[in-house]
């Protein structure tokens, strides 16, 4: 494609170019092409008049085209687009496209935000978020657009959001981000307020399910550990799950070391308990996570 | 942090991982400068080889579960690519008196340097990102013990076209002012040091812009119009702490209008809320749990008080610990940044340096440095220099610098002092000036005499000195 320019635009003869006025000596300095340089350029010039206008909007496409990274243009279009009410529609499609071409770019998602949060409807992003998921599972960026969408528009209590939650943590039982997810879903909209016991039940067997079919699994022990915490249910509930795959008595036979940092937290609660969790956590520190030894020892010493 | 960098988001890396063909062509890369040094001690180090074998076999977690999925069969290749330079030697590196290889200062200064320079046309998405290039490069700089005095001139020149009139520093001439180009032009400056460098930030329109920021819930938004997250409250009070800015907010600042009055009101609850229910800090309340939003939390909240009153009293403390140790990577050493991802050289810092912070609440020595340490000299260094994600990545300027920050928060003791904190003059975010290093960690060692890094302070991330001089500069001075 040919560069564009605005010098000899007859559209562009009123503007008067505002170059990029380094010093003479600046570190991290980037040999610009010209079509990047004069683009921003006018770009600085249009921002200090503050133009709002079609032909600013087709500016700042160009600039997008050439550095998607560049937050002051997708902050400025926004106004851009907001002082002409412009069809937000059109810029979704738009954004939809150019999504796909840059899909490690943080700004585009920041931008899809304000725009969809001034549309006042989330048709279609839910389809378009599991195209972009389908890339890259655990985009942070993807699943916190998610989350604002849940939190603008209400739909904690969505079945569809539910359903499909569960669907990525099928594809991926270690998909921590969609276990976040599902946790933002059911219990993110109550704030203190106590959840049903029948939701709080099934947010138990679901976890549990998932750890049966991987106990070595942290997304899902945390989960589960989550949700007992956060209805207040003692830790002691999950002892009896949690002596399916470990048990003190059976050293050898260990199948997961977050039972084992689970059963820790039992004994813990209980005075007369507390050999038994520094064996656990003896356990933990020599042999099922060594690693974190330091960390182990410093729960141990916490009992003495 | 995650901010206007061109740094992949984390989870991005997995597909290049597997066929970034790059990884093969760097790895096959056999010019081998240390050729015939390495074939006289040849026994020595097949000694050392066993010796690391024997090591990453006593930390690897015997129970490996059977069920497949993309993230165990992504974590299973990235431990592939990574073993063999934890084991053995692939980059012909000379060894330390530990067997592993020492650090590359020389080659580490090079690339910075090289980073300081100009840049070809194909990386003007970094153009927003300027800032931070200079940042991450003196930082690194001054950590492998390097002066950059003679460069103060320029970087003070550096700065002065993104200096935004109405406050704030953008990624460069006429850009919006962002809080985290604002962050990495004062920690530069601040770097550089002396009266120039300090003069030449305007610190009234910096508190207006810093009250534009300020939002009603508690946080602060990173632009006008931009996203709030946990960035702008850490990156907001470093500069503030730094600059001697007032702690009330000016009169023009919109969050007046619904009451608020000083720039912390709100400030611990809305961090606090970010803590989730893996005990981990995330971006905005309700997002997942990351490493890089923790070391935000936990600096935002060491800055507005001491850490032993401040994180005990926002988060749940033995939540954090439970979680922050869970990023240890076993058997790599390094961390991730969130549950189930893989290792990456960057979380040295994020997640490394969150560990003096957290000690200094709960008051024990918590974390494996050792194998932190393991991680980044024999994994985390590019072989032409600068330092890396993982093996086969790229090196940047951004994991050099935090590569090299973890180190030093490995090698050295950061103590919070109560003795030295409250005699701190005027400043009103005084907390983070009561810092000191207190000697060098004393566990085991995986370090020569020869791979020390400078201290760092714990949550300015820049020299202890030049904080100091900064802070003394602005106290003496009256008004703006
Ligand atoms: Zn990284």
């Amino acid at each position: 494609m040919a560069p564009t320019f605005y010098h000899d635009d007859p559209k562009w003869s009123n503007i008067k170019p505002i170059p990029q006025n380094d010093t003479a000596r600046p570190l991290a300095a980037i040999a610009y092409t010209d079509e990047y340089s004069e683009a921003m350029s006018y770009l600085r010039a249009v921002m200090a008049k503050n133009e709002y206008s079609h032909r600013v909007l087709g500016l700042t496409d160009h600039i997008i085209s050439m550095n998607p990274a560049h937050y002051t243009i997708w902050l400025y279009r926004f106004k851009v687009l907001s002082e002409l009410h412009a069809d937000l529609r059109e810029e979704i499609a738009w954004l939809n496209v150019t999504a796909l071409k840059h899909l490690k770019n943080y700004q585009i998602w920041h931008h899809r935000q304000t725009v969809i949060d001034k549309l006042g409807s989330p048709e279609g992003e839910a389809d378009f978020i599991a195209t972009m998921l389908q890339q890259d599972t655990k985009n942070y960026h993807v699943w916190s657009y998610r989350q604002f969408l849940v939190q603008r528009f209400g739909l904690f209590d969505d079945e569809g959001e539910l359903k499909w939650t569960e669907g990525m943590i099928e594809e991926d039982v270690r998909n921590n981000s969609a276990w976040n997810h599902r946790y933002f879903l059911v219990f993110g909209g109550k704030g203190e307020q106590t959840a049903d016991k029948a939701i709080v039940e099934r947010e138990l067997n679901y976890a549990k399910a998932a750890i049966k079919k991987a106990p070595q699994n942290q997304s899902s022990w945390n989960y589960l550990r989550g949700v007992v915490r956060r209805n207040k249910l003692p830790t002691s509930t999950l002892k009896d799950f949690a002596l399916e795959f470990a048990d003190i008595e059976k050293p050898d036979d260990v199948t997961s070391s977050y039972a084992l940092d689970t059963l820790a937290d039992i004994y813990t609660e209980y005075q007369s308990k507390r050999e038994e969790a520094k064996k656990a956590l003896d356990l933990l520190a020599t042999r099922y996570d060594p690693v974190r030894a330091h960390y182990w020892n410093y729960r141990k010493r916490l009992l003495e | 942090m995650a901010g206007q960098t061109s740094v992949p988001a984390p989870s991005s890396r997995l597909q290049e991982i597997v066929s970034d063909s790059n990884r093969i062509e760097e790895l096959s890369d056999t010019d081998n400068e240390y050729a015939d040094e390495y074939e006289d001690v040849g026994t020595v180090v097949d000694q050392h080889e066993a010796a690391n074998m024997a090591y990453i076999n006593s930390m690897i977690s015997p129970i490996r579960d059977s069920l497949e999925t993309e993230t165990s069969i992504t974590q299973d290749e990235t431990l592939a690519v990574v073993l063999p330079f934890l084991e053995g030697n692939p980059n012909d590196f000379l060894l330390n008196t530990f067997g592993l290889p020492k650090l590359q200062r020389e080659k580490h200064a090079a690339f910075l340097h090289q980073a300081l320079g100009d840049y070809p046309a194909q990386m003007a998405a970094m153009d927003a990102a300027r800032p931070w290039l200079v940042y991450w490069s003196l930082q690194g700089l001054t950590a492998l013990g390097y002066d950059i005095s003679d460069m103060r001139d320029r970087i003070v020149e550096t700065f002065l076209p993104s200096q935004h009139p109405d406050g704030g520093y953008g990624g460069g001439h006429g850009q919006l002012p962002h809080l985290a180009a604002t962050y990495a032009a004062v920690l530069s400056l601040v770097m550089a040091g002396g009266t120039t460098a300090y003069e030449s930030v305007n610190r009234k329109s910096m508190w207006h812009y810093l009250g534009r920021m300020k939002q009603v819930d508690g946080g602060f938004t990173m632009a006008p119009g931009g996203e709030e997250d946990i960035r702008g409250a850490f990156c907001a009070l470093v500069v503030m702490s730094l600059l001697n800015i007032p702690l009330d907010l000016p009169p023009d600042a919109p969050a007046r209008a619904h009451g608020m009055t000083t720039f912390l009101d709100k400030l611990g609850e809305w961090v606090s809320r970010c803590q989730t229910f893996e005990g981990g800090i995330s971006a905005a309340p309700g997002n997942e749990a990351h490493g890089a939003y923790a070391f935000c939390g936990l600096g935002c909240l060491s800055i507005m008080g001491p850490p032993t009153e401040t994180l005990n009293k926002y988060f749940d403390m033995p939540l954090l610990l439970h979680w922050l140790s869970s990023r240890q990577c076993s058997p790599e050493g390094g961390y991730n940044g969130r549950t189930n991802k893989l290792v990456d050289g960057c979380y040295s810092h994020w997640v490394g340096s969150c560990w003096p912070l957290v000690e200094a609440a709960v008051g024990k020595e918590v974390s494996n440095r050792s194998a932190l340490a393991r991680y980044i000299l024999s994994a985390a260094q590019h072989k032409k220099g600068g330092l890396i994600d993982k093996p086969g990545k790229r090196a940047d300027a951004y994991h050099t610098c935090y590569n090299l920050a973890g180190l030093s928060a490995a090698q050295h003791k950061n103590v919070y002092d109560e003795a030295t904190a409250p005699d701190i003059g005027k400043s009103e975010l005084g907390a983070p000036f009561g810092w000191k290093v207190d000697g060098l960690f004393e566990g085991e060692r995986v370090w020569g005499d020869e791979d020390f890094v400078e201290e760092v302070h714990p949550i300015f991330v820049i020299p202890y000195q030049a904080a100091e001089d900064c802070r003394r500069y602005f106290e003496a001075k009256e008004g703006f």
